[in-house]
Order: C-alpha cells, then structure tokens, then sequence
C-alpha cells in the first residue's frame, strides 16, 4: 500500500484519528438521518444516539478485542485470518458495496441539501462534481494529510456547532422534551436497536487501525470519538426538538438547516450563511474520509497496490450514480431507510461473529 | 571591468588549450615552474596582463636573500595598503639571509601552494601571490579587501523594540554579526562552492550539536547537485533549492535580520549566507516561520500576542474581504441585515458591471499602484500617491464605474496584506486572494469553500527538507507550540521536534 511520505510512514496521531472519525461519523446530524429517528420515536429521538450508543459498546468493543489483538493487521487481514479466503473476501465485499451504496446516497443527499437550501439556481451536476473534485483531491493526498486537515478544522468546526446549539437553545422551549419518552420507554429502546446502523461506520474506522501510530491511541481515540459523536448527536437532537417541536420536525428532511435558517443573533437575522462555510468544510472532509477507507477496502479486496489512480474514477462513479435519482431528498431517503434496517442486524452481528470465530480458534490464548 | 577580466581569462585559456576550465579547483595537475619568469609569463597570460587593467604584477628584488621575486594581485579587490605595509616593505628592507619569507612578511593569513589553478582561485577572492625565483611553490597573502557598505538598519523588517542590525552584501561581516550572537565553538560555518565559472561560495551556518545531521546533508546535496555557471545571491541560490518551483507557497525563508538568524540556527535550523546578499536563507521553513516576526518576541508575552491575533486577521481580511463581498453581493444577499442590504444595493444600482468584474478592476488597480509605487523613482514618488487616491478612488467611484462600498473593501483587503511582513508569505496570500474572488464569484460561498479546502489540503501536504509545513500544529510533534500564539519565554522549552535537533531542551 502506499506510503505518504512525512514522520511517521504515512500513521497519523491519535488527534487526527479523534477528528477523523468524529467529522465522519458526527456530520449525520446535519443531514437526513435525524428524519429516520423522528418519525417512529417523536420528541424522544434525542436518546437514540445515547441508547443505541450503550448498544453499540457491545459490538465495538468485541471487534476492538479482536482487531487489536493482532499488531499491524486491519480488519481485513484479520478477516482473512480468521474466516479464510473465500468468506472473508464476501463479507468484506459486502461490507465495501455497503461503504460504496452509503457514499452514494449521502453525497447525492448532501448535494442536494447545498442545492435545495442555498444553490437553487445551480445545475446538480456542478454542485455535485465540485464536491468530489475537492473530495478526489483530498483522498489522493493520503490518509496522514487527511488527518491533518481533519485536526486543522475540527476545532472550528464544533466550534460552530456549538455555537449553532447555544442558540437553538436559548431560542427553543424545553416544555417541547416532554413528555420524556414520547412514545413510551420500551418502544424507545426496541425502536433505536433498528437504527444502531447510524454507528454502523465505525466498522469502517476499524480499517484504519494499523495507520493509527499506537494501538493504545487507537483504542482510546476510538472511545473518544464515539463519545463525542453520541453526545453531540444527542444535544442537537434536542436542540432541533426544542426549536421545531416533534410534529414540523418529523417533517423536515434537513433539520439542521432548517434550523440555521430559523435562529438569528443579535443584529444578524440570518446566521446560515454563517454556519454554512463551516458544515461544507466538514462535508468535504467527510467524504474525503469515506472515500479513502472506501478504497483502501477496494484495493485490498482486489489487491491494487497504487490505488491513489482509482480515486479519479471512483470520483466520477459516484457522481454519475448519485445523480441517477431525481429527487434525492425522498429516493435516497428512501435507500437509507432501506440500507439502515438491513445493516444495522450486519452491524450488532458481525462483530460478534468475529469474536466467536476468533475465540473457538483459540486466538486470544496465543 | 570584472566582467573583462573573466572574459579575458576564458579566452586564453581556449588559446593556450590548458586544462584549466569552468571549475579550476579540480584541476590541480599544473605546477608553477621553479623558474620565476616561465612563471609570471603563464600568470600574464592567464590574466591578459597587462591588457587586464587592474591586476598588477610587481617585480621585486627580496634583499638580504638575493633573490627576485614577483608579486600578483588584482589591485580593486585587495588591500594594497596591507601590500605595501607587510608585503613590500619588509621584503625590501630585509638584510637578514637565513630568515624564511614566511617570517619576513606579517599579513595576518600565509599559506603556500604549488598549483596554478589554486593560485588563480586564490587571486580571484583578492589574495595576493608572491612568486620567489628558484621555488616551486608560491606564497598567498590573504589581504582581500572586496567594496562594501556598512552595516546598516533593516530595510524590510523593521520593529519598534529589538536590534537594528541588518545583514550586508558581505558574507564575511554577516558571519561577524551570528558569530557576536552565538559565541559559541560549536557554531560551524561550511563553504561550498555553488557554480562551476564564477565561484560563487555560499556559507552553510549550523549549530554542531544542535542541527540535525540529515537536515544539513539534505541542504549540502541540494547545493552540490546544482549544474550552473553562476549564482549571483541568495535571491537566486533559494529558487535552486526550493522544493516546489511553482507552489504559490514559499519554502524557504529569507530574512535580513541577524538576529531573527540567530534564533533559527539556536531551534537547530540551518542558515545560508552568500556573497551579494544583504539577507539569510533559512531552511527549511514552516508556515509559521512565514506568519511570525522576530518582534513578536521582544515584546512582551500580551503585547506579542496582540500582534499576532492582529496579524492572523489582517491574513484572513486580506484572503477573504473581497472574495466575500462577491459572493455575498452574487449569491447570499440574505446574509446581510436589510439596511445594510439596501445601502449597499442603492450605491451598486448606478453601477453597469457585475460585483466580480467590479472587485477584480479594483483590485488590479491596487496592485497597479503598488506595484508602480515601487518601481517608481522617488523624486515623483508622490505623484504616484495622488493619481491612485485620487483617481482611481474618487473619479472611479463618481464615474460610476464601481461602487464606493468596493472601494472600502478592496482598500481594507489591500491595507490588511501588508501586515503579511514577508515578501513571499505576502505574494502568496496576495494571489490567493484572486483565486477567492474568481472562486467567489463561480460559486459564491460554496467556490470559496472548496477552494479553502483544497487550500488547506495542498497546505498539509507540502514538506520542506522533509519538515511538514504546518508542523508542530498537525502532524504534532513535540515543540514549544509557537504556531498562532506564542507561550511565555519561561515556558518554551524544546526545540521545534519536527527538527529532529540533538539537543531537544532549551531550557
């Protein structure tokens, strides 16, 4: 695989690591996804991330026993180690496919949250290609100089979102929280385990490990950035209840920006143009991210050395398939929907497939 | 009359056939004949005597010893005081026959050499030869006396507080002025010529124990593998071992100042000094290097920090200011609060062209203005002041060729750029900016945005003598974190990690 030249062979700190994976993962909030939590939990939503996040300790935890467990070995290796040749290549194929649909579908929804709220007169196209352009160049830079970039902004980044939350609050009411468990306790909990898939990327991250300078940093980085991406999904989950109620807010596809554009501050009474410059910063590193994991899964799978030359191609793929649908913000929704409910099974089972195997080999004794 | 003298050498020595070509230091096979007159005869043709107007040949008869002698130097760049005082003199007066002619003369510098390539480099930096009847080795007397100016205040990178020493165009006096900050053995000051036919020598400066070994071989082989006939200054020697050539970013750092030198060569960098330069190189440098100011640190810890926070904003204002009235007038007009809004939409309405064409007109014009103010001699340097203020800002705006808001924004973009004190940081951030309005005004916000990205990404990516540009700050490394805001002196410890110094405590 290729190596990015600089200090440490092309690994990246256990900062970069933290912002990677929080700008991937922590940016769903700004999208769709909140719309799959809505509409069966009402204003309970807010603790899906929280609850499913308990749930989700299970499996990453397991998969963290196993994957560590083996020094200098991603997840993909390990799946060859553990499954064989012919069962691994098809669960990591499944798993890439997944990764690439995902790709798709969220680029298309995110070009269509640039062209529905702030570029109404642009041709898809253009926002589309312009968006993988930066992507395409990024990914070609190498995973160090992603993690570098990652640190760079992450901090401004929830910076803004922050700010963005203080507001919401400080304009929302809190009597819209009640009652607690919207539709009732039990139906919060069976209802957020069908959407565990919103963690689902974490099995990505998990390809990452041998690039993470330490297996202590990883470990931790992992911890922390799955802490922090729980507790700012769930504040701005709140805060979007508080602000919209969970009637109007079921309704909204991208509430995040709806949000942006019903707060105002001070003498400034539109603050989305503000907060924009900095959600599209994270929007490009996040699928500048997701299109790097997603082709290093590819190139091991089919065994490219130098797959910095697919990154062009897969680029223009994406495009092309993500403009296929004609409105993005109900077809891919739709698709999410669909994905979300089969992987998020895949995302509880997996890991826990990986841990048996690994134990009933007798590899954790070695 | 240098340049007559060079051409003068090259011909004869195509007319003798001779060995001694562009790089004569290699060629040490000629010797310098026992007898003194075949000997002054090759040095007469080497040199075109005596068509070669300032080098003298001075035929002397070494009393007490009885034997003749000649001397050769170039008379414009040597000290024909220091000649006739400790040369001439004791050699005439001498009634001594067992003394040694290495006693006899008292310039401070003697060494003898038999090689004529050698003797020929040697009276090219202004030494002077003495050629003795029945020896076949020649004596150098180093009295080299080159014209300069004296030391004087820094010109580009002047501060309030601090020192106000600035390096010359000589090498010899910029090593005096490191030497008097760091008194120190361990400072290690390495030649290397660096082209084939005039001899440029540039002078690696590096701190022994300090210095990293790698980062200073790194530099030695970007100047060995240079393959050219001449490199006048630094100016030129940067553009020869800079990393990227067309990178908008600058990665070497060129400083006037000894002491901001001196606190490169301290954090284990290594500096470049050249004849004909009345500046350092430093390499390799990061981004920061570009951003800080040796002021920063002789004022006091909030003080410095003041100007830094300014500086950081006079780098977004000039990056962004024009770049986002484009893309706000164009694009996000509902980011305005309506009164502004209307302000600004009641002076563009005379106006006939788009906000991108208006920006750009402007902002080329500054540009114009500076770059004329520049070049302008200064006896009607004030002219240049009126003609911009007054026509391009007055006349233009009641023409109603742009609007009075562009004025205020290309003006603040334009004021806020030269608080970049670097020259090349200053270009870099100064074209960028076009790329912003042009991004801008594609795609408004969005353009701009991508075009950061892309920005920030390029930036990361750039390695300096392998140093990243961005370090300490992402990849981090172990420093004493001076990146947007500086610490209190008490508590900068290390050395810059991405150095790889011997020594990582400062403190």
């Amino acid at each position: 695989m290729e190596q990015p030249q600089g200090r440490t062979g092309g690994k990246i700190g256990i900062k970069e690591f933290v912002a990677i994976v929080v700008i991937m993962i922590g940016t769903k909030i700004t999208d769709d996804t909140t719309a799959l939590l809505f509409k069966p939990l009402l204003n309970a939503a807010w603790m899906v991330p929280v609850i499913n996040g308990i749930l989700a300790i299970i499996p990453v935890a397991l998969l963290m026993k196993v994957s560590t467990h083996y020094e200098n070995k991603d997840l993909i290796d390990v799946s060859y180690h553990l499954f064989g040749k012919y069962i691994a290549f098809f669960v990591l194929f499944i798993l890439w496919f997944i990764g690439f649909c995902f790709i798709v579908v969220d680029t298309a929804i995110y070009t269509d949250i640039i062209g529905t709220m702030y570029y109404l007169r642009t041709p898809s196209i253009v926002i589309y290609g312009l968006l993988m352009f930066v992507c395409a160049y990024g990914a070609r830079k190498g995973l160090e100089n992603i993690g570098s970039v990652a640190w760079t902004v992450y901090p401004y980044l929830q910076a803004s979102l922050f700010v963005t939350l203080l507001i919401t609050f400080s304009q929302g009411s809190t009597n819209f929280l009640f009652p607690l468990f919207g539709p009732g306790a039990l139906e919060v909990i069976k209802e957020s385990s069908f959407t565990i898939s919103i963690y689902m990327d974490i099995l990505y991250v998990f390809i990452l490990f041998p690039y993470v300078n330490r297996t202590k940093d990883f470990k931790k980085g992992t911890w922390i950035a799955f802490a922090l991406i729980a507790i700012n999904m769930a504040l701005a989950l709140i805060s979007y209840i508080m602000l919209f109620d969970y009637h109007s807010v079921a309704m909204q596809s991208y509430p995040y920006h709806e949000a942006l554009r019903t707060i105002n501050f001070a003498f400034l009474t539109n603050l989305e143009s503000f907060i924009f410059p900095f959600w599209l910063i994270g929007s490009f590193v996040k699928f500048t991210a997701y299109l790097y994991i997603n082709l290093l899964l590819f190139a091991k799978l089919v065994k490219i050395e130098q797959f910095k030359y697919l990154i062009p191609t897969f680029a223009t793929l994406i495009v092309f398939l993500g403009l296929i649908a004609e409105n993005p913000a109900v077809t891919m929704h739709q698709l999410k929907q669909t994905i979300a409910y089969i992987t998020s099974p895949m995302f509880f089972a997996l890991p826990i497939l990986f841990w048996i195997v690994a134990k009933w080999k007798g590899e954790f004794k070695k | 009359m240098l340049q007559k003298l060079f051409r003068g050498k090259k011909e004869k020595r195509a007319y003798n056939g001779s060995k001694l070509d562009g790089d004569m230091s290699k060629d040490n096979s000629e010797k310098i004949d026992s007898e003194l007159t075949k000997t002054v005869n090759i040095f007469k043709t080497i040199y075109s005597y005596p068509d070669n107007q300032d080098v003298t040949i001075r035929n002397i008869h070494i009393n007490g010893l009885n034997k003749d002698g000649a001397l050769l130097f170039i008379s414009t760049i040597t000290d024909t005081k220091v000649i006739d005082e400790y040369v001439i003199e004791p050699l005439l007066k001498n009634q001594d026959s067992e003394v040694k002619i290495d006693d006899l003369v008292s310039v401070p510098s003697i060494s003898k050499t038999t090689a004529i390539a050698d003797i020929c480099t040697e009276v090219n930096n202004g030494s002077a030869v003495l050629f003795v009847d029945e020896e076949t080795q020649a004596y150098i007397l180093n009295a080299s006396n080159f014209e300069s100016r004296g030391i004087e205040k820094p010109e580009n990178e002047t501060v309030v507080k601090g020192p106000k020493e600035a390096f010359i165009e000589k090498a010899s006096t910029n090593i005096s002025l490191i030497r008097k900050r760091i008194k120190n053995e361990n400072l290690v000051v390495e030649t290397q010529t660096v082209s084939k036919r005039s001899n440029n020598v540039a002078y690696i400066v590096y701190i022994k124990n300090v210095t990293n070994d790698d980062i200073v071989d790194k530099v030695k082989s970007r100047l060995h593998t240079m393959d050219v006939d001449a490199v006048q200054n630094l100016s030129l020697l940067e553009q020869y071992i800079e990393e990227s050539h067309v990178s908008i970013f600058p990665t070497v750092l060129n400083t006037e100042r000894p002491d901001r030198a001196v606190s490169f060569l301290e954090d284990g960098y290594v500096v470049l000094l050249m004849d004909n330069s009345p500046d350092s190189l430093v390499v390799p440098a990061t981004f920061w290097s570009f951003y800080h100011t040796s002021e920063d640190h002789y004022l006091r810890l909030p003080y410095g920090n003041f100007t830094r926070v300014l500086r950081l904003f006079a780098l977004f204002v000039t990056l962004f200011t024009s770049a986002l009235y484009v893309a706000v007038v164009t694009f996000h007009v509902e980011m305005i609060p309506p009164d502004l809004l209307l302000a600004i939409a009641s002076t563009r309405e005379l106006v006939p062209f788009p906000a991108l064409f208006e920006v750009l007109l402007m902002e080329i014009a500054f540009e114009l203005i500076r770059e004329a103010g520049l070049r302008v001699p200064s006896p009607i340097g004030p002219t240049i002041g009126i003609v911009g203020a007054l026509i391009l800002g007055q006349a233009a705006v009641e023409a109603n060729i742009v609007s009075p808001i562009v004025v205020i924004v290309v003006a603040l973009g334009g004021l806020s750029s030269f608080a970049i004190g670097d020259i090349s940081m200053n270009f870099a951030i100064r074209l960028s900016r076009f790329i912003f309005v042009i991004a801008a005004g594609v795609f408004g916000m969005y353009g701009m945005v991508a075009l950061f990205t892309l920005g920030v990404f390029y930036l990361v990516s750039i390695r300096t003598f392998g140093v990243p540009y961005l370090a300490p700050m992402t990849p981090t490394y172990k420093s004493s974190k001076d990146t947007i805001f500086r610490k209190m002196l008490q508590n900068e410890i290390f050395r810059p990690g991405y150095m790889k110094p011997k020594d990582m405590k400062k403190k």
